[in-house]
């Protein structure tokens, strides 16, 4: 049935249709997964919060991971696709790698083993396969050979299309920190003045990330001039990464309790590894 | 220039519209690799395992209390001392951490000997081992557990 198919597609469908091809991108899916959910698999509070954060909010997080995994796969993914059938088995392939990568390093570590209750092992694997499938997702691009599809998806990429991107970058980043302890504890450090100048740094890095990395839709940066790039990309992709760092925050149970000072403070200092993780989107996806 | 530009793009363009519209015109299942499949379903079915899990977990489990208890598994000689080997379980909603476990050896009403253990963690619904060192043997006296308290996480 292949013969029939004009030359011009049959270089793009075949990647994802070809067994050797795609068992291939699998295995560098795998690696992904290793490499970028490495420091989160061997962090003592990742195990806790696998079983004592509130169920409803660990599923939830699960549920966010999907159309994360998907956009992910429209912009980047292990495997190029055209169509968004193709962007679902890609982003369900990684979550299959990164909940797979997740239960084998886990149970080599023996955090889990199968004398623990059935909902214990499938939160702490749970939680881990939102980071290892991001990575096996992110695998592509970063262990991948690059090729002309990459022009391709700089068409693909839109306003909306950058947002997304600096927030599933906020997302990432600020994820391999927003388990520790360490969150909360730098914020009850600071007096507010601190958080005041935290933000006002993480906000000038973003700024000079975004100038320097060249953002699509960005290219007539020239015309437009500092402060509608500035409005536009750097107080945007900040504001997102506040949001991002609010909801990680919440997931996690750090919020419970705290003033709205220390609240706000929190938020700040997640925001700022968030902020970078927006900023530094373009280069990793 | 510009023209060409615009011809090459709509080619291209027409070229994914084709493909996209041979690949799923007629038998679209068997265009996409059979690993594909197998690897997108076993995700999808992994996606909704692990939601349907955690959320009939949050329906069932209740936010109640933790409710821990703790009981003495069996009595093993450690050098010149004793040690009781004891598990402590989470019958409650919610995890207990810091657990602080007391044994005492009585002779009557008085207190011969104390030993404490702290667990990190007791997560719900499940159960956590540890020991207390004795200078005397427990078998020989009552061994009285008891939890002492715990922390939320």
């Amino acid at each position: 049935m292949d013969i029939a198919r004009p030359i011009s597609m049959t270089r793009q469908r075949t990647l994802l249709h070809d067994e050797t091809h795609f068992a291939r991108a699998l295995a560098r899916a795998a690696a992904g997964a290793v490499i970028f959910a490495l420091p989160l698999l061997m962090t003592m509070e990742m195990w806790e919060l696998g079983f004592y954060m509130d169920r409803f909010r660990l599923a939830l997080f699960i549920l966010v991971t999907l159309p994360v995994l998907f956009g992910l796969s429209y912009f980047a993914g292990f495997e190029e696709t055209f169509c968004w059938q193709d962007d679902l088995i890609d982003a369900l392939s990684a979550f299959a790698v990164g909940f797979l990568m997740s239960a084998v390093l886990l149970s080599v570590f023996a955090v889990v083993h199968l004398d623990q209750p059935v909902p214990e092992i499938v939160g702490k694997i749970a939680l881990q396969s939102v980071p290892a499938s991001i990575g096996a997702m992110l695998a592509r691009k970063q262990l991948g050979q690059r090729d002309d599809a990459d022009k391709e998806r700089r068409i693909r990429s839109s306003y909306p299309g950058e947002l997304f991107l600096m927030g599933a970058g906020a997302l990432f980043v600020g994820f391999n920190v927003a388990p520790t302890e360490e969150m909360i504890l730098i914020s009850y450090k600071m007096s507010p003045w601190h958080a005041v100048a935290l933000a006002v740094l993480s906000l000038g890095v973003l700024h000079v990330f975004v100038y320097t990395v060249g953002f699509a839709g960005q290219e007539n940066a020239g015309d437009d001039g500092f402060l509608s790039v500035f409005l536009r990309f750097s107080v945007a992709g900040y504001g997102i990464a506040l949001l991002v760092s609010l909801y990680l925050l919440w997931t996690f149970e750090r919020t419970a309790g705290l003033s709205m000072m220390e609240l706000v403070t929190a938020t700040v200092v997640l925001g700022f590894p968030s902020a970078l993780g927006a900023a530094t989107a373009r280069l990793i996806v | 220039m510009a023209d060409g530009r615009d011809n090459h793009a709509e080619s291209r363009a027409e070229s994914q519209l084709k493909s996209r519209a041979e690949s799923w015109d007629g038998d679209g299942s068997a265009s996409v690799s059979r690993l594909a499949w197998i690897a997108s379903g076993l995700g999808l079915l992994l996606f909704l395992g692990s939601v349907g899990v955690l959320g009939y977990e949050g329906v069932t489990r209740g936010n109640g209390a933790p409710a821990i208890s703790a009981e003495l598994e069996e009595v093993v000689p450690a050098g010149s001392r004793w040690l009781a080997h004891i598990r402590v379980g989470n019958d409650g909603g919610t995890t207990g951490a810091k657990v602080q476990v007391e044994g005492q050896l009585m002779a009557g009403a008085e207190a011969l000997e104390t030993s404490v253990a702290e667990f990190d963690y007791v997560p719900a619904g499940s159960h956590q081992r540890g020991g207390l060192f004795f200078d005397r043997d427990p078998r020989a006296h009552e061994l009285r557990l008891r939890v002492l308290g715990y922390v939320e996480p």
